[in-house]
C-alpha cells in the first residue's frame, strides 16, 4: 500500500487526539457500558455455581471489557455517516482525488479510532483489574492488544461495505441498526459465543462478526489461541475486498447515473 | 415634569438609550471583558423604515437580541412599543414580528398554510380572522399559489415570501428583519424589497432591518443607522448620507473627442477612452458646475450624467471613521 | 386549541408527511428491540435467575422501558436535545414566540423512529407479560411515571448546557440513563445501586415499574410517583434558572 494510507491514518489520529472532551465522552460511555454488562454476567456466574458457558466470573469480566472496547472505539453510526456522505454527494467530490476513495476513508477512520481505542483499552484494563483481579493469562492478554487493532479494522471494512448500499438504496440508517445488532449478537459482544445455542453458534462461525469482538475478548479472557489472529487477518482481507468492490461498483453507478 | 410613554398612543416604536452589552470571553487566565455593544442611542418612530448596518462583529445581532428581549443588557435602557423587551418578552412577541434570514419558522415537510394554522393557535388568532388574514397576505405578497405547496418544494425566494407571511400573521406593529435577502437571486431580492416597502406604506408597519446588502438600504430604508465597534457612528436619512458624507460627484460623459482634465484641481479622470469619460469631482475643491462648463465647451458631448458616488463607498468610508 | 397541543399536532404532521420514512424507521426500531428479547432469552436460557430477576420479569422491564422511552423520545423528542439547542442557539426560535419555552421546545419535534419502541413495548406486554386488567393498569401507570422520570432527567442534564455552553454532558446523560435502565437494577450493589435511584434515576425508569407490575405494594407505588414528581419539578426549576442565565448571560454567544 502506498505511503498515503499510513500518513492519512497518522494525521487523523493526531486530529482526534486533539479533542480530549470527545475522547473523554467516548471513554465515559465505554466505561459505563462495559461495567454494566460485565456486572451482569459476573453476577450471573456467581449465581450459577461460579461459571457460565465455560467462563468463570473473572474471565467473563476480562472478556466483556475487551469486547466492548473493540466495538466502542469506533465512532458510533459510522455506517450512517458514510451513507449520508454517499447520498449527499460528498463522496463524488472525493472521487476527484487520485487515490482510492474507500482506501482513504478506511485509513482515516482507522486513525481516528486509535486515540479512543487506546483510552478505552487502558480504562478497561484498569476497571477489569479492579473489579475482578489480575488477568488470567498474561501472554493471551498481550495477544489481545494487536487483536483489538485487527478487530477495529475488520469492523471498519465491514461497515464501509454495508454503507455502500447507500449508493443504491439512498438510506443508511436502517442498515446501521441491523448491523449493530448483528455485531452485538453474532459478534459475541453482549454474550460469549460459547453461550449461543448450537445453530446460532454455527451461524456466527460462518460470519465475520466474531472477528470484530469475540477474538480479542477470548484472548483477554485467558485463552491462549493465537490462531484466532489468523482468522481475523483472513476476514480483514475478505472484508476489505468487499468494501473496495462495493465502492467501485457504486462509483461506476454514480458516473453512469449522475450525482 | 416626567414624560411617561403611553402605550398605544405614543409615536415612538423603538427607543434605545445607552444600551450596552459586555461579554466575558476566553478561558480562565485569558478571560477578558468585551463590549459588544456600548452606549447605543437612537429613536425610531412608528412607520419608519430603518436600516441598521455595520460590518461583521459590529454588534448588530447583539442589539437586535436585546431589542427583541432575548438578551438582557449590561447597562442602558430600551423600549419597544412602550415595553422593556427583556422584561416583557412574551407580551412583546405578540406585537412584533421577527424574520431572521438564517432561521426558518416554516415546517419543512408541510405547507405554509399548515404552519400558519399552528401560529394562529400560538398567537391566539380566531379561525375566521386567521383565514381572512392569510387571504390578505396572499394578495399582498402575491403568494396565493405558494401557500399550499410543501415548503421543501419552494425556491428560496418563494420560501422567504412565505416566511414573511408567517411573521405578519399576528399583524405586528414593528418588524425586525436580520439579513432577510441573504442567498436570494437578484429578482427575488428586488421583489422582497418591494414587498417590505409596500407593507410599510399600506399598513404602516415599522421596518427595522439589518443587512450587508447596500441595495437593501438604498431601496428599502429611509434612514440608516450605522454601527461599528459597538457604537452608533452615523444616523441620518439615506439620501442625506450620500449627499453630505462624500463631497464627491461622478460625472460620466460620452464624448466624440478626447478631453484632458489633468491640470484641473479636484478632478480625477478614472476612465478615459476615446469615446467615454468618467470623472470623480471633489466638490469641496471644484464645483461640479465648473467641470460641466469646461466639458461642454471643450468637447463634443453626446451624453452626460452626474451622479452621487455608490453607497458602498459611502458606507465603507463611514466604517473607517473614528468613534465620536 | 392550546399552543402546546397545536405545536405537537403540527410536529406529528411533519413526521407523518414522509410516509415511507415514518414506517421504515418505526419498523427498524421495533426490529432493533426484538434483538434485545433474543438476548435476554438466550441469557436466561443459560442462567435461570439473577439477583431475583428471571426472564418474565426482565421482559416486563423491557416492555416498560421501551414504552416509556418511546413516549419521551418519540413525542417529547427534544427532551434529549436540550443541550444541543442551548449550545447552538436553537432556543432563540422559541424565545421569539409568545409561548412557555420549555413545553414548546419539548413538543416542537416528533421522532417517528421511537414510535417503533412504543409499539414494541405495548406488543411485548400484551404477548409475553400476562396482561390481566390489574397488570395492564399498573403497566400504564408505571410506563407513564417512568417516562416522566426520564423526561425530567433528560431536561435536567440538558439544562447543564446553559451553564457550560457544551452539550456533551446532556448527551452522555441520555446514553447512560437509557443504558442503565435496560438492565435489572439489582445486579448492581453499593454505591452504584444508590446512584441508579438518585443521580441517574434509571431504576425508576424501568426496574421499579416492572417490580410494581409483578407485585404491587403501596410503598413501591408511592416511591415511583414521588420520583416522577421530584424529577419533573427539578427539571422545570433548573431549566428556568438556566434560561434566565442564558438571557442575562455575560458569556459570549454566537453573534
Amino acid at each position: 500500500m502506498s505511503a498515503w494510507a499510513p500518513a492519512a491514518a497518522r494525521s487523523a489520529s493526531r486530529r482526534a487526539a486533539r479533542d480530549p472532551i470527545a475522547v473523554a465522552v467516548a471513554v465515559g460511555f465505554y466505561a459505563i457500558v462495559a461495567t454494566v454488562i460485565s456486572t451482569l454476567w459476573r453476577t450471573a456466574a456467581t449465581a450459577h455455581g461460579g461459571q457460565v458457558a465455560g467462563y468463570t466470573g473473572v474471565q467473563l469480566t476480562w472478556y466483556l471489557y475487551f469486547a466492548e472496547a473493540a466495538v466502542t472505539a469506533l465512532q458510533q453510526r459510522q455506517i450512517e455517516m458514510t451513507g449520508d456522505d454517499i447520498v449527499s454527494g460528498a463522496i463524488a467530490v472525493e472521487m476527484l482525488r487520485p487515490v482510492s476513495v474507500v482506501g482513504l476513508r478506511l485509513a482515516t477512520e482507522f486513525g481516528r479510532c486509535l486515540p479512543r481505542l487506546a483510552a478505552c483499552t487502558a480504562i478497561g484494563l484498569t476497571l477489569a483489574w479492579i473489579t475482578s483481579g489480575p488477568p488470567v493469562e498474561v501472554a493471551a492478554l498481550l495477544l489481545a492488544l494487536p487483536s483489538l487493532l485487527l478487530a477495529v479494522a475488520c469492523n471498519l471494512a465491514a461497515q464501509h461495505a454495508f454503507a455502500g448500499a447507500a449508493f443504491w438504496v439512498r438510506d443508511a440508517r436502517s442498515a446501521w441498526f441491523l448491523y449493530q445488532k448483528l455485531v452485538f449478537l453474532l459478534g459475541a459482544m453482549l454474550i460469549p459465543a460459547e453461550a449461543l445455542p448450537g445453530w446460532l453458534h454455527s451461524a456466527a462461525l460462518a460470519l465475520p462478526f466474531l472477528a470484530m469482538a469475540y477474538v480479542p475478548a477470548r484472548l483477554a479472557a485467558g485463552h491462549l489461541e493465537p490462531q484466532l489472529l489468523l482468522l481475523q487477518m483472513g476476514w480483514l482481507v475478505v472484508l476489505g475486498a468487499a468494501a473496495v468492490a462495493v465502492f467501485a461498483a457504486g462509483e461506476r453507478r454514480l458516473q453512469v447515473v449522475g450525482g | 415634569m416626567t414624560v411617561t410613554a403611553v402605550r398605544g398612543t405614543d409615536t415612538v416604536a423603538i427607543s434605545s438609550t445607552g444600551l450596552t452589552k459586555a461579554f466575558t470571553t476566553g478561558r480562565r487566565r485569558h478571560r477578558r471583558l468585551v463590549e459588544a455593544v456600548r452606549g447605543i442611542d437612537f429613536l425610531v418612530q412608528r412607520g419608519e423604515r430603518v436600516a441598521y448596518i455595520g460590518p461583521n462583529g459590529a454588534g448588530k445581532s447583539t442589539s437586535i437580541k436585546m431589542l427583541t428581549g432575548i438578551l438582557h443588557p449590561t447597562a442602558g435602557a430600551a423600549s419597544v412599543l412602550g415595553r422593556v423587551p427583556w422584561q416583557e418578552r412574551r407580551q412583546l412577541t405578540r406585537e412584533i414580528g421577527t424574520l431572521f434570514g438564517q432561521r426558518s419558522q416554516l415546517w419543512f415537510e408541510l405547507t405554509p398554510r399548515e404552519t400558519f394554522r399552528m401560529l394562529g393557535s400560538i398567537y391566539k388568532i380566531p379561525a375566521a380572522a386567521l383565514r381572512a388574514r392569510v387571504g390578505e397576505l396572499a394578495e399582498l405578497l402575491d403568494a396565493e399559489e405558494l401557500f399550499d405547496l410543501p415548503v421543501r418544494a419552494l425556491s428560496l425566494g418563494q420560501r422567504m415570501r412565505c416566511e414573511l407571511a408567517a411573521c405578519l400573521l399576528h399583524e405586528p406593529v414593528v418588524l425586525f428583519l436580520d439579513e432577510p435577502t441573504i442567498g436570494l437571486d437578484l429578482l427575488a431580492k428586488q421583489r422582497f424589497r418591494e414587498l417590505l416597502v409596500r407593507l410599510n406604506e399600506e399598513r404602516g408597519t415599522t421596518i427595522f432591518l439589518t443587512s450587508h446588502d447596500v441595495a437593501d438600504i438604498e431601496q428599502v430604508a429611509q434612514r440608516a443607522i450605522v454601527i461599528n465597534h459597538g457604537s452608533v457612528i452615523y444616523d441620518d436619512r439615506v439620501a442625506v448620507m450620500r449627499r453630505e458624507l462624500l463631497a464627491t460627484k461622478i460625472v460620466e460623459a460620452a464624448v466624440a473627442t478626447p478631453v484632458c482634465f489633468n491640470d484641473m484641481k479636484g478632478v480625477e479622470a478614472t476612465e478615459h477612452t476615446s469615446s467615454t469619460l468618467r470623472l470623480v469631482v471633489d466638490t469641496t475643491i471644484r464645483p461640479v458646475r465648473e467641470v460641466l462648463d469646461v466639458l461642454l465647451t471643450t468637447a463634443e458631448v453626446s451624453d452626460i450624467t452626474v451622479t452621487d458616488p455608490p453607497l458602498e463607498q459611502v458606507i465603507a468610508e463611514i466604517y473607517e471613521r473614528p468613534r465620536t | 386549541m392550546t399552543a402546546v397541543f397545536a405545536t405537537m399536532r403540527t410536529a406529528f404532521a411533519e413526521a407523518w408527511a414522509n410516509r415511507t420514512a415514518f414506517w421504515t424507521q418505526l419498523a427498524a426500531m421495533a426490529l432493533n428491540d426484538i434483538v434485545w428479547v433474543v438476548f435476554w432469552v438466550l441469557f436466561f436460557g443459560k442462567v435461570g435467575t439473577v439477583a431475583g430477576w428471571d426472564r418474565s420479569r426482565v421482559l416486563l422491564l423491557l416492555a416498560v422501558i421501551t414504552t416509556g422511552a418511546g413516549i419521551v423520545l418519540g413525542l417529547l423528542s427534544n427532551a434529549r436535545r436540550i443541550g444541543q439547542l442551548v449550545a447552538d442557539g436553537g432556543i432563540d426560535a422559541a424565545l421569539a414566540l409568545p409561548v412557555r419555552t420549555l413545553p414548546f421546545l419539548l413538543v416542537r419535534r416528533v421522532d417517528a423512529v421511537n414510535f417503533g419502541d412504543m409499539l414494541f413495548g405495548v406488543t411485548l406486554f400484551v404477548v409475553a407479560c400476562s396482561p390481566t386488567p390489574q397488570r395492564a393498569a399498573l403497566y400504564v401507570i408505571g410506563s407513564a411515571a417512568g417516562a416522566l422520570v426520564l423526561a425530567g432527567f433528560l431536561v435536567l442534564v440538558g439544562s447543564i448546557a446553559f451553564f457550560t455552553r457544551r452539550s456533551e454532558v446532556g448527551d452522555l446523560g441520555f446514553q447512560a440513563v437509557l443504558l442503565l435502565a435496560s438492565y435489572p437494577v439489582d445486579i448492581f450493589s453499593g454505591i452504584t445501586k444508590t446512584l441508579l435511584y438518585t443521580a441517574i434515576p434509571a431504576a425508576f425508569v424501568s426496574a421499579v415499574p416492572a417490580k410494581l407490575i409483578d407485585h404491587v405494594t403501596p410503598g413501591r407505588l408511592a416511591e415511583l410517583l414521588a420520583a416522577a414528581a421530584v424529577f419533573s419539578c427539578a427539571a422545570v426549576v433548573v431549566f428556568t434558572m438556566g434560561l434566565r442565565r442564558y438571557t442575562s448571560s455575560a458569556i459570549w454567544t454566537r453573534a
